[in-house]
C-alpha cells in the first residue's frame, strides 16, 4: 500500500532476526537461530551445530528465495561453501552482510498471517492464507480462494471472533483455533505496539509436535513514528545501498536517485512527480526525485543542492518552489549562497510563485540566478534543457 | 453557498503559538478567514495577532464558538490534539502538519468517522474558497473566485494549477487537498460527493498522482453518479515503479495504484484526463464551452 512518493520514500524494513527477536519478545515462538558474520563466527560453532541447518541471507528485500539467497546445509564442509557463497552476495542491490543460522523443523503444515494497512479504508487489514511461503500479492492473484482478508477497526482492535472467522475460511485444520488466536492476537499487539506498516508470519509453521512457529518473519515499520522506538537499535544501520540516498535520508531529504543527468528539487512531492515527467517529455532524463518538504530554511534548501549534486553525472538543476508554508525569501537566499559559494559550471534554473516570490525574485537575480516566474513549470524546463544543450 | 467552509465560518488554530502556526494565523486573516481563537496549552491568556489564545479547545469553542479547526501541532501531537477538537465538537479539522505517524492518522480518521467528523489531512494544504475564507497555507494570490472546484492529494501541484488558472482567468469556487499522506481522513470520493450538491461549483478538477487507489475509487464514483464535468491531472508517469513497503498491501490493490491504472479508470469514466498542469485552462475552458 504505501507506494506513495510523498515526503518519505524508503521505509525500515527490519531484517529478519531483527523482526524474530521482536516475535519472540512478544510470545511467537521462532526457530532456534544465530546470526553469523564472518567465517571465524561459523567456524566457532563448529560440533555445536545439530544437522541439517538452514542458512539465510539478511537483506531488506523480498525475493530472497528466488534469489538463492536460502540455503540447506547438512554438515560442516557443506555449511562453509553455503556460508562463502551467500556472504557478499548482491540480492536486489543489497550486499549480504549477515547470515541466519536456523535449526530445521520437522513441519506438518504451513500457513501464512499478515498484518497490514488497508490505505483505501484507512484501516488495519489482517490476511490469512491456508498456504505458507508464499508471495502473498502472486498467491491472491492466482488463487483467491485460498487468501482471506478482512479489515479490523483500530479503537477496538481484534476480537476473538475475527481470529474464528478467519481460520474457518481458510480451513486451517489441523491446527487448533485457540492457537490461532493466540498468535494473531500477539502480531496484532506487535503491529499496533511498533507502529508497523506491515507485519508477516510467513510461513507459519505447525510442527508435528503441534507447536507454531513463526519459520519467516518480515516487518516494516513506519519511518515518521520511529521517534518513538528507541528500543529498535539497529535502526542506524546500513539499509540502504546508494550512498547519496544514505545520507539524504540522515538529513531527513526525500530523495531518490535516477540514472538520468537533469537534477530536480521540488517542494512538494506532486510537483516534483509533474516535474519529472516534464523533463522525461521534453527529452531529457531526470538525475534524482527531491522534494524538500515542508520545513524549507536556508541551511536545508543548500543541503538539497549539495545532495542532487553529488550525482556527478547531473548536468544542470531545476529548482521549482511555492511560497505557501515554505518561506521563499530564506529558500532563495539558501540557493543565492550556494550558487555564489560553489562557483557552479552548471546551468541552474529555478521557479518561484507563491507568498514573497517578488522578493525571493530579487535575490536570485541579483545573486545572478537564472529565474522563472511563470507559472508553468514547462518554462523553467524548457529554458534548463536549452541551458544544457548550449 | 461553497464547499466545507464559508466566509463566516468559526476559526481555531491549534498550535498557533508556534513558528508555522502564528506565520500562517497572520496570512490566513490578511486572506479574510474569520480567525476566533488559537489554542496551545500552557499559553491560555496569551494573544496572537490579537487572536486570544486557550489552554483547549473546549474554551475556544465555548467562549469564541469556534466550528473549524486547522492543526500547526507537531507530528507527535496531532492523535491527542486531533482528539481534543474532536471531543470539543469541532465540525471540520485541517491537519497541516506532515510527518504524522499513520497509525495516529487511523486512530484520528476512525473518531472522526464515528463522530462524523470531517477531517482534511494530514499533510494537507488546507481549503481555500476564493474571496471568501481560506483554512489553509496555500498562497491566496494564485487563486481566484470562480466556478471550478478542485480536489487534490499534493499541496504545491494544486498551487500550479489553480494559478494557471487564475492566470487565464477562470477562478475557482473551493480547492481542498485531502492530503499527500498513505491514509487520510477524507478521500477524493468524500468531496465529489459535496461538489456534486454545491452550486455555485460547474466543473471539478482532481488532481492526483501515483500510489494509493483514491484516483481509481474517485473514477467510479464519476462514472455512476457525478454529474458534473472532470477535467483530471496523474503526475508520474514517468516514475520508475515506487520502493513498495512490501506485498501484503498490494493484495488490495490488485494491481491499481500506477498511474497507467488511473488514467484508464479515469478515461472510461469520460474524464478528460491532462499530462501537464498547465494543459488545465485548455480542457477547462473547453468542459465549460460544452457547458453553456
Amino acid at each position: 500500500m504505501r507506494h506513495t512518493w510523498k515526503a518519505r520514500v524508503l521505509f525500515m524494513k527490519l531484517l529478519e532476526y531483527e523482526a524474530k527477536k521482536i516475535f519472540s519478545e512478544q510470545g511467537i515462538s521462532v526457530p532456534k537461530g544465530k546470526l553469523i558474520e564472518s567465517l571465524e563466527q561459523l567456524r566457532n560453532l563448529s560440533g555445536r551445530l545439530s544437522f541439517p541447518v538452514v542458512l539465510k541471507a539478511q537483506v531488506p528485500v523480498g525475493g530472497r528465495k528466488k534469489a538463492g539467497g536460502i540455503r540447506i546445509a547438512h554438515d560442516q564442509n557443506d555449511i562453509e561453501a553455503s556460508f562463502r557463497s551467500l556472504l557478499g552476495m548482491k540480492i536486489r542491490g543489497y550486499v549480504v552482510r549477515k547470515i541466519l543460522l536456523e535449526e530445521c523443523l520437522n513441519i506438518a503444515r504451513e500457513a501464512y498471517i499478515g498484518l497490514t494497512i488497508d490505505a483505501s479504508k484507512g484501516t488495519p487489514l489482517i490476511i490469512v492464507s491456508s498456504e505458507g511461503g508464499i508471495d502473498i500479492e502472486e498467491t491472491a492473484r492466482i488463487r483467491p480462494e485460498i487468501v482471506v482478508a478482512k479489515t479490523v477497526d483500530i479503537a477496538s482492535g481484534i476480537g476473538k471472533d475475527i481470529a474464528t472467522e478467519l481460520a474457518r475460511r481458510t480451513e486451517l485444520e489441523g491446527i487448533p483455533l485457540d492457537k490461532i488466536e493466540d498468535i494473531v492476537n500477539r502480531l496484532y499487539q506487535i503491529f499496533v505496539k511498533y507502529d508497523a506498516l506491515l507485519v508477516e508470519a510467513n510461513p507459519l509453521v505447525a510442527t508435528i509436535k503441534g507447536d507454531l512457529c513463526a519459520v519467516g518473519a518480515v516487518m516494516t515499520i513506519d519511518d515518521d513514528a520511529l521517534y518513538r522506538h528507541p528500543d529498535i537499535a539497529f535502526r542506524d544501520e546500513v539499509r540502504i545501498e546508494d550512498e547519496i540516498e544514505r545520507d539524504s535520508r540522515k538529513q531527513d531529504i526525500a530523495y531518490v536517485r535516477l540514472d538520468g543527468d537533469i537534477g530536480i528539487i521540488a517542494s512538494g512531492a506532486g510537483l516534483a512527480l509533474s516535474t519529472l515527467d516534464l523533463v522525461k517529455d521534453y527529452g531529457g532524463h531526470p538525475a534524482n526525485f527531491l522534494d524538500t518538504g515542508g520545513q524549507i530554511t536556508q541551511q536545508r534548501i543548500k543541503a538539497c543542492m549539495e545532495i542532487v549534486l553529488r550525482n556527478e553525472r547531473v548536468r544542470g538543476l531545476v529548482i521549482n518552489m511555492y511560497g505557501g508554508i515554505n518561506p521563499m525569501i530564506e529558500a532563495a537566499r539558501g540557493v543565492a549562497s550556494f550558487v555564489r559559494e560553489k562557483r557552479l559550471r552548471i546551468p541552474v534554473v529555478v521557479k518561484v510563485r507563491g507568498n514573497q516570490e517578488e522578493e525571493a525574485w530579487k535575490i536570485l537575480e541579483e545573486a545572478g540566478v537564472a529565474v522563472v516566474k511563470s507559472i508553468r513549470t514547462e518554462v523553467a524546463v524548457q529554458k534548463l534543457m536549452e541551458l544544457v544543450r548550449g | 453557498m461553497t464547499i466545507l467552509a464559508e466566509e463566516n465560518t468559526r476559526v481555531v488554530v491549534q498550535g498557533i503559538t508556534g513558528n508555522i502556526g502564528s506565520a500562517q494565523t497572520k496570512l490566513m486573516l490578511e486572506y479574510g478567514t474569520r480567525i476566533v481563537a488559537g489554542v496551545t496549552p500552557g499559553k491560555g491568556g496569551q494573544s496572537v495577532h490579537n487572536i486570544p489564545v486557550y489552554d483547549t479547545v473546549q474554551q475556544a469553542v465555548l467562549e469564541q464558538g469556534a466550528e473549524a479547526s486547522i492543526l500547526f501541532v507537531p507530528p507527535g501531537r496531532v492523535l491527542d490534539a486531533a482528539e481534543e477538537a474532536i471531543e470539543a465538537g469541532i465540525g471540520m479539522l485541517v491537519i497541516i502538519t506532515e510527518h504524522v505517524p499513520v497509525h495516529d492518522t487511523m486512530r484520528v480518521k476512525a473518531l472522526a468517522q464515528k463522530e462524523e467528523v470531517t477531517v482534511l489531512g494530514p499533510n494537507t494544504p488546507g481549503i481555500i474558497s476564493p474571496g471568501k475564507t481560506k483554512i489553509g497555507i496555500m498562497p491566496g494570490n494564485l487563486y481566484r473566485s470562480g466556478k471550478v472546484g478542485i480536489v487534490s492529494r499534493s499541496a504545491t501541484l494544486a498551487y500550479e494549477i489553480a494559478g494557471n488558472l487564475t492566470e487565464a482567468g477562470v477562478g475557482q469556487s473551493t480547492c481542498a487537498g485531502i492530503g499527500g499522506d498513505p491514509v487520510t481522513g477524507v478521500t477524493f470520493v468524500d468531496l465529489l460527493e459535496l461538489f456534486q450538491e454545491d452550486d455555485e461549483t460547474s466543473l471539478v478538477v482532481i488532481i492526483g498522482e501515483v500510489g494509493r487507489t483514491v484516483e481509481e475509487e474517485a473514477a467510479d464514483y464519476i462514472e455512476k453518479k457525478l454529474s458534473k464535468p472532470v477535467v483530471a491531472c496523474v503526475v508520474g508517469r514517468t516514475a520508475p515503479p515506487e520502493k513498495k513497503m512490501g506485498h501484503a498491501g498490494a493484495i488490495i490493490e490488485r494491481g491499481r495504484g500506477t498511474a497507467e491504472s488511473k488514467i484508464d479508470a479515469f478515461r472510461r469514466a469520460g474524464v478528460s484526463v491532462i499530462d501537464h498542469s498547465s494543459e488545465i485552462v485548455l480542457h477547462v475552458e473547453e468542459a465549460m464551452k460544452e457547458l453553456r
